[in-house]
């Protein structure tokens, strides 16, 4: 009787109410939560775990950099390097933010430097602990084994693991930490009243985790790196990972450089426009060439499957993307006429799309089969061709061409190999109907009036596809093809059912390699290592593409 | 008489444009569905007239269906697959209902981050995240009462958390008026009653294309259940067509009456579903 009373009081008061209702709301949240934590995002630094290890099947030493060094040489060492001083940036422009703050508010934000070293000090306390604990924890399933499995014995080894020698003095700091952090911010929350209090707290705990990364990785960076130089004392080899770092480090700034005077050229409008571009033009060429110099030839001292991987991943791209893009547009434009029966061609080119891949690959799979009575190899029997081995042929599609016209061209210019294309063009044929779908939503968005008015002053309907339509489409065409390309690095089912021995490993993008290397080879730390890679390149065109293409979207 | 030359011309002119606009839909139309036609024309052809040069069976052998599905075992690869979708899509709905109706019209502190560094996941490429959740699962499996690998923990309880659901309903939720919201709160209605009677019977359309792409993911999956199933107790189908289409490789119309057992389910979804679906997808997709 009296809880109950005392549970309605803490819950009617407005206080109570709002204290309630975030406690439903965080019990609505927790099961996805926990999930996505579980299999989202916990994933990613065990992966970093596993990819610093030699680990196939279980756990074995822990060798650094040393897998990374294997799948891209020395670049390894430029990227830890790079990301190093990337998190110095990141101080910058968080010190920029705060003091941007400052002067607007006029507050003194400096008493919440204490809670915010203590939370990152936390922070950093927290990933010793975790990094510790989860080998402790991992191997409970061995020792599980042959035992009765049950919650109590679990919780033995549990407790045991986490109470082991390693991990506790680790455990302990974690725990001063967090106390002291939670007493100072709760002080200084009392001391200092401001309404910005958490805000500042929470960004000069970032600015101190950021600290500590770039310290962190640039120390490790240079212990790996002088650990490589002395094994090279021993062979005699000079790896020279510094005039890489050096020239590697030049090239991006040049770029970078480059293209902020592009961007301040393209605004002014005087004669100087016209140098400013010259003067940039000529600063991206120096980056990129030091660049294009620089890094085939230190990817070419690390694993050539991953060079390889790229390339067909490039290729994949190359010949996907833009070419459902320009079908689609021009699909939709068509459907939009509003013409009958535009409902029923909607319909029909959706269904690919939703089709399960894996059928419509072995459909595929069939009609450019080798066969000399395979659908497709009839028709180029029909147009006077020779048969093709399709799936099975790992020269370039361009020497094909060439070779049939008699002509040899030089290895470069090969192209993707013909198991390739036919990849490309079911990857095609799947994602049109997508593409056009959401080009229609699109043009769905795009004003009539602007058309009517256009028609009125005589424009052409391919007048006004050109200067009306297709630049209200950007955005679409910016999303598409970010999709478009994550998604092709991303693919992997209907590769591996096309795939073949016979095609040389010519249609093994890079997902395609780490599957591989994973699953069949067992090597979980490289495999890792590899993903990481992947992943890099992934944010890293994902960036690229926010800055170039997203300046130039027009968003009406 | 010039009014009317020129109204017909212009009407000739409209109509040519028309022809050539259908040729080219119709065009399109033939590409995206040739794949299958010759899937299902082979599928009821003899072995002897697939291997071929013949577009069209002589004569319709249905009994390739009959055939192909004993032979790939499909009934067991089908209840399998059904299974997990089943388990997989009452989690994920049920978990992501909620998810999405606390990030969309509950306040509490954190919200926008937490959502934040959830959509964050999405960016993260699959492979990386394979390795150590099958390291995870089999490490759940060893210390568990039930085994994950080779069972239905594996193959489901990973996906039951998605934020690409969730993202999909808070957009929905998000659009349902306040007045609604303001109204209930007035008849007494907390947030519970508020989910279930008002905002939930409105949000059919998402919660249909949730169903369908989850499905589609389901059926399609290869890599994970690859990994985590080594006997076919709990194989999918997709692992089943493609053993299939391995073992049986040179009896094409057996293969493409297989590959076509698998799609129907899907199109017999998508054709009841398609208004909702391209809607839905056209939305989500513009605002993700």
């Amino acid at each position: 009787m009296e809880k109950k009373n005392f549970l309605r009081r803490t819950f009617t008061t407005r206080r109570g109410r709002r204290l309630k209702e975030h406690l439903t709301a965080y019990i609505f949240i927790a099961p996805a939560s926990i999930l996505i934590f579980i299999f989202g995002i916990f994933p990613v630094f065990f992966a970093l775990y596993v990819s610093l290890h030699r680990w196939r099947i279980v756990r074995g030493d822990m060798i650094g950099l040393q897998n990374y060094v294997t799948s891209i040489g020395n670049l390894a060492y430029v990227v830890a390097f790079f990301l190093g001083l990337g998190a110095l940036a990141g101080i910058y422009f968080i010190v920029k933010h705060i003091l941007k703050m400052k002067r607007e508010q006029g507050d003194q934000p400096w008493p919440a430097i204490f809670p915010g070293l203590t939370y990152a000090l936390m922070v950093f306390a927290f990933l010793n602990w975790f990094y510790r604990a989860l080998p402790e924890v991992l191997d409970i399933a061995f020792k599980l084994r042959g035992l009765e499995r049950n919650e109590i014995v679990f919780m033995d080894f549990l407790l045991e693991a986490l109470r082991s020698e390693n991990v506790l003095p680790a455990w302990r700091i974690l725990l001063i930490t967090f106390l002291v952090s939670v007493a100072v911010s709760l002080i200084i929350l009392r001391v200092w009243r401001n309404r910005r209090n958490i805000d500042y707290q929470a960004f000069f705990s970032l600015g101190f985790i950021a600290l500590g990364v770039s310290i962190g990785l640039l120390a490790f960076t240079l212990k790996e790196v002088s650990a490589a130089y002395a094994t090279a004392l021993e062979t005699g080899i000079d790896p020279g990972i510094w005039p890489q770092v050096i020239s590697i480090t030049s090239g991006v700034i040049l770029l970078v450089a480059g293209w902020l005077f592009w961007r301040r050229a393209e605004k002014q409008h005087t004669d100087r426009s016209f140098w400013l571009h010259i003067l940039a033009a000529l600063i991206l060429l120096v980056g990129g060439w030091l660049l294009i110099g620089e890094i085939p030839m230190i990817l070419a001292n690390g694993d050539k499957k991953v060079w390889d991987g790229l390339k067909v991943t490039a290729f994949f791209s190359l010949g996907t993307v833009p070419l459902q893009l320009i079908i689609s547009i021009f699909l939709s434009v068509l459907l939009f006429q509003k013409l009958v029966g535009s409902n029923i061609f909607r319909i029909i080119y959706f269904i690919p799309y939703v089709t399960p891949a894996i059928a419509s690959a072995a459909v595929f799979q069939q009609m450019f089969s080798n066969r000399h009575s395979a659908p497709v190899n009839m028709l180029l029997k029909a147009l006077g061709l020779p048969a093709q081995q399709w799936l099975f042929e790992p020269r370039g599609v361009f020497t094909l061409i060439a070779d049939h016209l008699g002509k040899t061209i030089p290895a470069w210019a090969a192209g993707p190999s013909l198991a390739m294309s036919v990849i490309i063009l079911h990857s095609i044929w799947t994602f049109v109907g997508y593409n056009t779908v959401i080009y229609l939503a699109g043009l769905g968005n795009i004003p009539k009036e602007l058309n009517d008015a256009a028609e009125v002053d005589g424009a052409s309907g391919w007048q006004v596809f050109r200067h009306i339509t297709f630049p209200l489409l950007s955005p679409t065409t910016y999303f598409l093809s970010l999709i478009g390309v994550i998604g092709t690095f991303k693919a992997f089912n209907t590769i591996w059912i096309f795939r073949s021995n016979l095609a040389l490993g010519t249609t093994d993008t890079l997902s395609l390699v780490i599957f591989i290397e994973f699953f069949e080879k067992t090597r979980y730390g490289y495999a890792s290592a590899m993903a990481f890679v992947l992943f890099g390149i992934i944010l890293a065109l994902t960036l690229v593409n926010n800055r170039i293409q997203g300046s130039r979207v027009f968003y009406g | 008489m010039d009014n009317k030359k020129i109204k017909k011309h212009s009407f000739s002119v409209s109509t040519r444009r028309k022809v050539i606009t259908y040729i080219i839909l119709f065009v399109g139309a033939f590409i995206s569905l040739l794949p299958f036609i010759w899937m299902i024309s082979t599928s009821l052809m003899t072995l002897g007239e697939a291997l071929g040069t013949a577009f069209f069976p002589s004569s319709l052998k249905f009994e390739n269906y009959v055939i192909a599905w004993q032979r790939a075992e499909f009934s067991q690869y089908f209840v399998n697959s059904l299974l997990i979708t089943l388990i997989t899509l009452s989690g994920e709905i049920t978990f992501s209902v909620f998810a999405a109706y606390a990030f969309a019209r509950m306040e509490f502190p954190g919200r926008d981050l937490i959502f934040g560094i959830m959509l964050s996941t999405i960016m993260i490429p699959a492979m990386v995240l394979i390795i150590p959740n099958f390291l995870t699962v089999t490490w759940l499996g060893r210390i568990g009462p039930i085994p994950w690998i080779n069972n239905w923990p594996a193959l489901t309880i990973p996906f039951m958390g998605s934020i690409f659901s969730i993202f999909l309903l808070k957009q929905f939720f998000a659009q349902v008026p306040n007045e609604l919201f303001d109204a209930a709160q007035i008849d007494g209605a907390g947030h519970l009653r508020f989910l279930f009677q008002v905002v939930l019977p409105l949000s059919k359309a998402p919660l249909m294309v949730i169903l369908v792409l989850s499905f589609i993911g389901t059926w399609n999956s290869l890599a994970w259940p690859m990994l985590v199933t080594n006997t076919p107790d709990w194989r999918p189908i997709s692992v089943g067509l493609m053993n299939f289409v391995d073992e049986a490789g040179q009896l094409l119309n057996l293969t493409m009456a297989g590959a076509f057992i698998t799609i129907i389910p899907i199109l017999i979804i998508y054709f009841f579903t398609q208004r909702q679906f391209t809607d839905s997808i056209a939305r989500s997709g513009l605002k993700g």
